[in-house]
């Protein structure tokens, strides 16, 4: 079976004004099911325009990239949003959640896109919230929830299409240490779950709680290891 | 993703800015609202002339001779003669002569009715029958007879009966007229209405109207398709006879509804083009709020597409949203027209909400927001979802 993540000699460079930046620049990497992947990396070392290109978010410039043996360069703009739909979860730093909307609605959002019936999204976004331990706060608004409850609506949103990959963008990053590791013991037990899980972050101690840890610097892989 | 949702979505985010989506739909709302209420006027002023005009009966032509402008004077005899050579143009003539006067009845009395002096042809030329009793005579002008043929507004407003009415006396201006007969009702008997005539032999209305001439006739034409041979005919003879076009007027009920008609076309032209461009005001503003939501939601944008939007989903999201308040609007100003019809236009005129006109507006504010609706639904959908989402 093919790996869920192959990248080959992947680039891709950004143009500010005159100068190029070479955001990712040769990235070899493969991810198999149901591994815990944590990357770390100074700023601006491209690690979200790697969870981007993970994520079929932006199109890369060189090299291939397989998702579960498809060839993602190749596909239409509404194929790649179905992609994103079923078999990615993102978590954002900054949560990304539609103030407007309840934590119920939010949650429902991606199934929405999916023409799920109204029974079957209501259903499936309430284990969602229950799984995250928000099942008492349905209808609350993202502004009357704290930061680390509004990171578990958007982990509850990430989980609820079950997409065999989560992309986690630094979701720690705006939260106080205690809810960061609320977040953290509640990724580590989506692993347990059988949830293949790609972190990104520069928090060297978060990183150490993956299984194996990539070390990005100006676009390359430096390191890329088991952790014990 | 479903139409329903989609609406739902579309009015949340409308709730959520009320004051602007007010602001918003306002130019769709007058709109909406003038066209309605101006076709709604215009068709009741309509309305009103028309059925005026309709009740001088469908094949008739008035003459009028203001015996102006010229030192001839055309004669009641010559004028019945010119006529009877002319039987296959003119089926019947009656001449009128009116005037007003107090009618008395016992201790009732009443000076509202027209009092019309006319002969026998007047119940063809006017299709105005009795339903008692009998019609004028040519006997009765010969003899100067005082008699009268009634109708049932004259009767309800002297008499308890038509029996009652029937071969009384009733005494107009002192004069002592015999009823000898009662007209059908046309218009439920109202005071005013042409229920309200009394009408008399000719030659006793001219003694007592101290009218010896005679300038206004009505004539029937046996066949519509004759009506305008009949009025050249008329004219024809008349120029000739005074040597001037200014002496005498023929009056064709058919050319002043052909003038009315457009009128009114050119009248519903010019609404509709009002309309139109309010609308498309109406639109652009709309359009203009769109991209400005647009901008402002760029995140919210980027957000769904990480989530799996697809691009048509987001046009759907956004087009639907303004053709909802395109739709609000239109049905705000449907109802503003609607009632401005009823509560300001009925004072002036028959109050006529034309359904069409009501759809048409309607139909037009939600084609207004779907087409100003796909520009900015458009920039929305191309949206790059990770400029979206770095954007802020
Ligand atoms: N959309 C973009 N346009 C221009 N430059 C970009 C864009 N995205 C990223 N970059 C640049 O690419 C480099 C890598 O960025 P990024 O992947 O966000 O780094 P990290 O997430 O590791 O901080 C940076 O120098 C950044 O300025
Ligand atoms: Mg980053």
């Amino acid at each position: 079976m093919a790996a869920l993540v192959e990248m080959k000699n992947l680039k891709k460079t950004y143009k500010m004004g005159e100068t190029y930046v070479k955001a990712l620049d040769g990235i070899d990497l493969t991810i198999e099911k149901d591994e815990f992947v944590s990357i770390i990396g100074p700023s601006g070392s491209g690690k979200s325009t790697l969870m981007n290109m993970i994520g079929c978010l932006d199109a890369l410039d060189e090299g291939t990239y397989h998702l579960e043996g498809i060839d993602v360069s190749e596909l239409s703009g509404n194929k790649l949003a179905m992609i994103r739909s079923t078999k990615i979860g993102f978590i954002f730093q900054g949560f990304n959640l539609l103030s407007k909307l309840t934590a119920l609605e939010n949650v429902e959002m991606p199934l929405i896109y999916q023409n799920y019936s109204h029974k079957n999204r209501k259903k499936k976004a309430i284990e969602a919230l229950e799984k995250v331990g928000l099942g008492d706060r349905l209808h609350h608004k993202p502004t009357e929830l704290s930061g680390g409850q509004q990171q578990r609506v958007a982990i509850a949103r990430a989980l609820v299409a079950d997409p065999p990959i989560i992309l986690a963008d630094e979701p720690t990053g705006n939260l106080d240490s205690k809810s960061g590791k609320e977040i953290m013991d509640m990724l580590v037990d989506l692993h347990k779950q059988g949830n293949t899980i790609i972190l990104i972050t520069h928090d060297t101690y978060i990183a150490n709680t993956a299984r194996r840890k990539i070390v990005l610097k100006d676009g390359k892989i430096t390191e890329d290891v088991e952790v014990s | 993703m479903g139409f329903i949702l989609a609406l739902k979505m579309a009015i949340a985010s409308i709730i959520s800015n009320k004051g602007r989506t007010f602001l918003t739909m306002l130019g769709v709302i007058i709109g909406v609202a003038a066209v309605i209420a101006a076709t709604g006027f215009a068709m009741g002023s309509t309305a009103s002339i028309t059925s005026s005009i309709e009740g001088l009966g469908a094949n008739t032509l008035t003459v009028t001779l203001y015996n102006k402008g010229t030192n001839r004077d055309l004669s009641y005899d010559e004028f019945i003669e010119f006529t009877e050579e002319n039987a296959e143009y003119i089926e019947a003539v009656s001449p009128t002569v009116t005037g007003n006067a107090t009618i008395k009845y016992e201790t009732e009395s009443y000076d509202n009715s027209q009092i019309i002096g006319t002969n026998a042809a007047y119940e063809i030329v006017k299709d105005s029958h009795v339903q008692e009793g009998r019609y004028i005579l040519d006997l009765d002008l010969e003899f100067r007879q005082k008699i009268a043929v009634i109708g049932t507004a004259v009767v309800n407003n002297l008499f308890d009966s038509k029996e009652e009415a029937l071969g009384a006396y009733i005494k107009i201006d002192g004069t002592p007229f015999k009823v000898v007969g009662i007209l059908d009702e046309k218009e439920g008997g109202q005071e005013g209405s042409s229920d309200d005539v009394i009408l008399i032999p000719l030659t006793t209305a001219q003694r007592m109207f101290s009218s010896a001439k005679i300038n206004n006739f009505t004539i029937l034409v046996p066949d519509s398709d004759l009506v305008n041979e009949t009025v050249v005919i008329l004219e024809t003879f008349l120029t000739d006879f005074y040597g001037t076009d200014d002496s005498y007027r023929v009056f064709n009920q058919a050319m002043v509804l052909d003038t009315l008609s457009e009128v009114t076309n050119s009248l519903a032209l010019i609404l509709g083009g009002i309309a139109v461009i309010s609308l498309l005001v109406g639109g652009i503003g709309i359009m203009n709020i769109m991209l400005v939501s647009v901008t402002e939601r760029t995140r919210e944008i980027g957000i769904r597409k990480a989530i799996g939007a697809k691009r048509s989903s987001i046009m759907t999201q956004f087009i639907i949203e303004a053709v909802v308040v395109t739709g609000l609007g239109g049905l705000t100003g449907v109802l503003i027209g609607v009632l401005s019809i009823q509560l300001i236009i009925s004072r002036f005129v028959p109050p006529i909400i034309d359904t069409t006109w009501v759809f048409v507006s309607f139909g037009f504010s939600l084609v207004i927001g779907l087409v100003f609706g796909i520009f900015p639904a458009l920039k929305a959908a191309n949206l790059n979802p990770i400029e979206a989402l770095r954007s802020e």
